[in-house]
């Protein structure tokens, strides 16, 4: 029988991978281990040992782990930055596209290619590649609250200014410093 | 009789009334045909076809490429191997490190001049980029393939090529085999063709040609293939007018441009820019003696020295053309017989380089076709950067003709028909068409199933209900839904009762279950209590153009999709719920390379994430569980993938849609006159799909679970809440909303205390990842 991980363990084990850069997966289970063909129905087995707290404790927070980029990207989102501050809007989105392909499951470069969008004028699209990175900043505080705050600025841009302020109290509330 | 004074001066009259007319009509005449040659020479002197190019590799560290997959893909390119890179196009290789110069190559966004880059990898990856300055280079683009060319109607294709891209060799070449007198001759050659008529008529049979290259010029560039004396002489005529107008060198590129060097299904190889590309795989530039004799050695007949079909013959006079090289001092005696040594070199048109994918090309095509018209993209001489993946490309024909031949065999047609099939891979995150073929001949350009065969998309249309579902709120992975008969009496009067594939009723199964094994019962009843407007709505959010009517029939796939439409729907769901529309085409830069036109990456929020993602999960479950479940014993076990079958009734049509974390892929088979085939999704299109899969390395599904969902472990075939602990039979993993109240299989009641460890233990192992 499988053995719950202590609560220390967590904790530990925490402190030890908190700088993760991956957000969390979705993993294929391991399969259950084999029942014995003679295991009695569950009705009649003896229940869980209990545990060892008596009260239930608070599980411990999730473990932020905010996305980074790669040498590559680094390099394409600095080269795009650049492309941005001589208006080559089109080149500069280029240049994150080349890194999205590397990456493509690293909100921080949709929040980039939603800056460029933004810098363009084109604040629909950059709503859009702001909700993109939302949905993929899990458990990424830092990168949610970039991305609220583009979809805020493109709210705001575009003179909506009520979703603008919610969007922006959303950014404000994951980044407190 | 003497005659009279009157009658000679009428004959004379005559007879200069006749020759003024024959010389004014000369004159006439060749004013007529100057006027062709110098309107046309002088105009564009070629329409230049668009030239299509394959996504470019992108080289970096961290890359998935070993030191043998590397030089696997230089070579793809045409790159040389030498002892020293020092020439672009070409690499050496010292045990995991390869050093390469790159060609000079104009992309849509930036110039990329050749430069040295040392690489060193480790195991199957890129450890580290140099430079020439021993500094770091984080990343780095290869040339691209050319993989093709937008030509017109009557299927020219050519690369056309200036002086300074052409090797010396080549016009010397055809100077010393073709027309020795070129350099001085007037457009005639009358030695040469008294030499012909003699050996001609020793032999019996035309054995040498004595046409200069101008005349061939002419007659490629103006005249049609008649051989009569009034085509001679006009022939000669307007060779004769090209060298009056046109200088030596002008003659020379443009019959490099113009001849005809090949054939390729429906496309002409015109000029030797493209034959190098056809027969080498690499720019002309870079060809070598033994390569340059070989194009040369083509010329006079690209049938009959076709080196793919007669390699013996057209050897035999790749060494001819190098003997008369070294005989009039083009080259050394003993660099000719170096080169005579060497293998002809020609690359397979199955390999990536002088392959042809009409159906992407198609694709291409029509995309532009919005913006350009026809006359744009086969005379202008446009750059188009394309996404197709060619390794992609080619794993995707092999699969799908290799599937399609051991059904053929499995099922001993009597008659001769052939089943035919599709396969469309996309990059779900940017939506980008990486690979299409459109029937079992990859090569062969008609009938475009990809985009044209609208087909009934059965089982397919399910996750599409099952996240309209979802999204109402009122539904999870475990809701159950009653699988029993169903009638629907329709507007017609007639009464719709349809059945499951199996014919037997399932009773009460949960959502996840109903999905997997495509049950058809549950899912009507599913579609009829979400209502048929919400689902046929879902459809259009998902992407696909026309909502389908409001018929419950739709509910199990009475719906005729082409599979590029089919990628469209599923890429929503592998992309989380963002529509991107699918394109083929990244750029197109005008001849001179300027930037004309860019097909950004756009995405739309069409569907619930978090429902998505839930759907997403039980489409895992399709192939753990379900009608997937062939494709487990193919793909590795660590490998999460997702997709669904789809059989059309009466099995005439087989379908399978699916993705990986980086790889979307939709297959369907079935033959071209609509009748059944016997098969399923899982007997016919899943084994493409899972081949094709392997065969590219593809990565694990892996988004992360939305805030607000959790994972619960249930019972696969009753939908109770249980675990291995207390008895679970055939437990699967489901994402459901943070506190959904599932009903626990009895005696798996869990304690608060028994929830805490579930919830520590998922933890535990996000974090371990």
């Amino acid at each position: 029988m499988k053995r719950r991980q202590q609560p220390w363990v967590l904790l530990l084990a925490s402190a030890l991978l908190g700088a993760c850069a991956v957000p969390s997966p979705y993993q294929k289970p391991t399969p259950p281990p084999e029942q014995p063909s003679g295991t009695p129905p569950a009705e009649t087995r003896p229940g869980e040992p209990p545990s060892t707290t008596e009260e239930p404790q608070p599980l411990p927070a999730p473990v932020a782990r905010e996305p980074t980029l790669g040498a590559a990207s680094r390099a394409l989102v600095s080269q795009a930055q650049t492309q941005v501050a001589t208006k080559n809007y089109a080149i500069a989105a280029s240049s994150i596209e080349r890194a999205l392909r590397i990456e493509p499951d690293n909100p921080l470069l949709w929040i980039e290619l939603g800056k460029v969008r933004f810098a363009e004028g084109n604040y629909v699209q950059a709503e859009n590649m702001g909700r993109k990175a939302v949905s993929m900043s899990v458990n990424a505080p830092r990168a949610q609250s970039s991305s609220w705050k583009l979809i805020a600025d493109s709210f705001r841009a575009r003179g909506k200014n009520i979703e603008a302020q919610e969007a922006q109290a959303r950014s404000d509330s994951l980044n407190p410093g | 009789m003497a005659l009279t004074r009157n009658t000679k001066r009428t004959i004379l009259a005559g007879v200069g009334l006749v020759v003024g007319g024959f010389v004014i009509a000369l004159l006439i005449w060749i004013v007529y045909l100057d006027r062709i040659v110098t309107a046309q020479f002088e105009g564009r002197r070629w329409t230049l076809p668009a030239q299509v190019f394959a996504e470019p590799l992108e080289l970096y560290a961290g890359q998935s490429f070993g030191a043998d997959t590397l030089e696997q893909e230089l070579k793809r390119l045409g790159y040389r191997r030498a002892d020293q890179a020092e020439q672009p196009g070409s690499y050496s290789r010292r045990g995991t490190r390869i050093d390469l110069v790159n060609r000079r190559f104009q992309f849509w966004d930036a110039l990329q001049e050749p430069q040295l880059i040392s690489i060193a990898t480790r195991g199957n990856s890129i450890e580290s980029m140099r430079n020439g300055r021993n500094e770091d280079v984080p990343i780095f683009r290869l040339d691209p393939l050319l993989i093709g060319s937008i030509f017109p109607i009557h299927g020219e294709d050519r690369v056309v090529v200036t002086p300074d891209e052409v090797s010396p060799l080549l016009p010397a070449a055809l100077k010393v085999v073709e027309d020795r007198k070129f350099d001085s001759h007037n457009g005639v050659d009358f030695g040469a063709i008294a030499r012909a008529a003699w050996v001609n008529l020793r032999a019996g049979q035309i054995e040498q040609g004595g046409s200069t290259l101008t005349q061939q010029l002419v007659k490629s560039y103006f005249l049609d293939n008649r051989r009569t004396l009034g085509r001679k002489l006009e022939e000669a005529m307007m060779a004769w007018l090209l060298e009056f107008h046109f200088d030596k060198p002008d003659l020379m590129n443009a019959y490099i441009n113009e001849i005809y060097l090949g054939q390729d299904g429906n496309r002409a190889v015109h000029g030797f820019g493209l034959a190098s590309q056809f027969y080498f795989g690499k720019p002309l530039a870079e060809l070598q003696l033994h390569e340059v004799a070989l194009l040369v050695a083509i010329v006079r007949g690209p049938s009959y020295y076709d080196p793919r079909r007669h390699a013996d013959r057209v050897r035999a006079r790749r060494d001819l053309v190098l003997k008369l090289m070294a005989q009039y001092k083009v080259v050394d005696e003993s660099a000719a017989k170096e080169a005579a040594k060497r293998p002809l070199g020609i690359v397979n048109t199955g390999s990536q380089a002088g392959s042809y994918y009409p159906a992407f090309l198609d694709l291409v095509r029509r995309t532009l076709r919005r913006d350009y018209r026809e006359e744009d993209l086969t005379e202008a001489g446009l750059k188009i950067f394309s996404t197709l993946n060619p390794l992609i490309q080619s794993q995707s024909e092999k699969s799908l003709a290799q599937e399609l031949d051991r059904l053929d065999k499995l099922r001993k047609q009597k008659t001769p028909k052939q089943l035919e099939g599709v396969v469309v891979v996309t990059a779900p995150q940017n939506g980008e068409v990486i690979a299409m073929v459109g029937g079992r001949q990859a090569s062969f350009d008609g009938f475009n199933r990809a985009l044209d065969a609208k087909r009934s998309i059965g089982s397919l249309v399910k996750p599409v209900i099952y996240l309209a579902a979802l999204e109402t709120g009122r539904y999870s992975a475990a809701s159950i839904v009653e699988d029993g008969p169903v009638e629907v009496k329709l507007a017609n009067g007639k009464v719709w009762a349809p059945q499951n594939i199996s014919e037997e009723f399932y009773g009460q199964v949960p959502l996840v279950r109903a999905l997997a094994q495509s049950l058809n019962l549950a899912t009507v009843h599913l579609g009829l209590e979400v209502g048929l407007p919400k689902v046929t709505n879902e459809f259009v959010a998902l992407g696909l153009e026309k909502e389908p009517a409001q018929l419950p029939s739709v509910l199990l796939g009475a719906l005729d999709v082409s599979p590029l439409e089919v990628a469209q729907l599923y890429n929503a769901f592998a992309n989380g719920g963002f529509s991107t529309p699918l394109r083929a085409v990244r750029a197109v830069v005008d001849a001179e390379g300027k930037p004309l036109k860019s097909f950004a990456l756009e995405v739309t929020p069409v569907a619930d994430p978090v429902a998505v993602y839930q759907v997403n999960r039980m489409l895992v479950q399709v192939m753990e569980h379900g009608s997937g479940q062939a494709a487990r014993a193919q793909i590795p076990a660590d490998i999460v993938v997702a997709g669904k079958t789809g059989t059309s009734s009466d099995y005439r049509d087989s379908w399978f849609a699916g993705f990986s974390g980086n790889t979307l892929a939709v297959v369907w088979i079935g033959y071209d006159d609509n009748s059944p085939t016997g098969l399923t999704g899982s007997s016919g299109s899943l084994p493409v799909w899972s081949r094709l899969m392997r065969s590219i390395g593809t990565t694990s599904w892996s988004a992360p679970l939305p805030e607000g969902l959790e994972e619960k472990s249930i019972e696969f075939k009753t939908g109770l809440a249980a675990n291995p602990g207390c008895g679970g039979e055939e437990l699967v993993t489901i994402a459901v909303p943070t506190g959904t109240q599932l009903q626990p299989k009895p005696g798996c009641e869990t304690s608060i205390l028994g929830e805490l460890g579930e919830r520590a233990r998922e933890w535990w192992r996000s974090v371990v990842r």
